[in-house]
């Protein structure tokens, strides 16, 4: 007894470190590696063809700018193009007026992308008024 | 050491977020001009519908049918009490319009005209090569 409590007298007991560093990096090379950062992600709006707004567009009949959306590409004033073409277009159309509105006609065997692509480019001149029609 | 080591730990488990419910199948079209979603742009009250590219609807990548859709947005409209809630789609770039009318022809059905389309702003991540 006498002896162990000499031992003990001004002596604080030492912890190892080391399994408990060693754990410490395990987990944090796990979760540095399980880590995947998101896309940041934007919204398009439009709207579909409400009924309630039919006498609306009576009484002051707004300009119309139509889009075909088709399997091959964008028809625009009948020319058939691709999205830098549309994009001069819907750029030179946006000079006169952004509150014209853009009708977005798709047909059914179109890609989705496509569609997106014309949101896009409606939204980068900021023509905001935009319909979407299925044919 | 150990402390800057915890901090990091810390920091990694704080921000981890391991399971998405978002349907991982779906890729999105880039849309770098559309408005950026946010947490502070997109309420609680906003319905995210998802499309895949086989023509699958769900909402939190749990499988939805035509029809119950319908009764989540007529739910939806009635709790709200309006048809004013922000409803996007999330429909992947190589599905087909007629599959993406399906879905729109559904909310302007149950009274919602008004609809987005999300788009991917900036990549973050590892972009799918498949197309």
């Amino acid at each position: 007894m006498a002896y162990q409590r000499k031992q003990n007298k001004g002596e604080s007991p030492k912890l190892d470190m080391t399994p408990m560093i060693d754990v410490v990096f395990q987990l944090l090379i796990f979760f540095v590696v399980t880590l995947k950062q998101e896309d940041i992600l934007s919204k398009l709006s439009a709207a579909r063809p409400a009924p309630s707004n039919d006498e609306r567009i009576k009484e002051n009949p707004p300009e119309l700018i139509n889009v075909l959306v088709a399997p091959q590409g964008f028809v625009f004033n009948g020319r058939l193009m691709r999205l830098p073409e549309l994009d001069r277009c819907i750029e030179r159309l946006s000079g006169y007026s952004t509150s014209a509105m853009v009708v977005i006609k798709c047909t059914a065997d179109s890609p989705h992308s496509f569609l997106i692509q014309v949101l896009d480019v409606c939204n980068k001149y900021k023509m905001t008024n935009l319909s979407i029609f299925s044919i | 050491m150990i402390d800057v080591v915890f901090h990091l730990i810390i920091f990694f488990v704080v921000t981890l977020k391991m399971t998405t419910d978002a349907n991982p199948d779906i890729v999105l079209e880039d849309g770098k001009h559309g408005v950026t979603l946010t947490q502070d742009n997109m309420p609680p009250s906003t319905l995210e519908i998802e499309l895949d590219r086989r023509g699958r609807i769900s909402i939190h990548n749990a499988t939805l049918s035509p029809d119950m859709l319908t009764m989540i947005i007529k739910q939806r409209i009635a709790r709200h009490n309006s048809n004013e809630f922000p409803v996007h789609i999330k429909a992947d770039r190589r599905s087909q319009h007629d599959q993406v009318k399906r879905v729109m022809d559904i909310c302007t059905a149950a009274g919602i005209w008004k609809l987005s389309f999300v788009a991917v702003q900036e990549h973050k991540s590892q972009k799918s090569d498949s197309e």
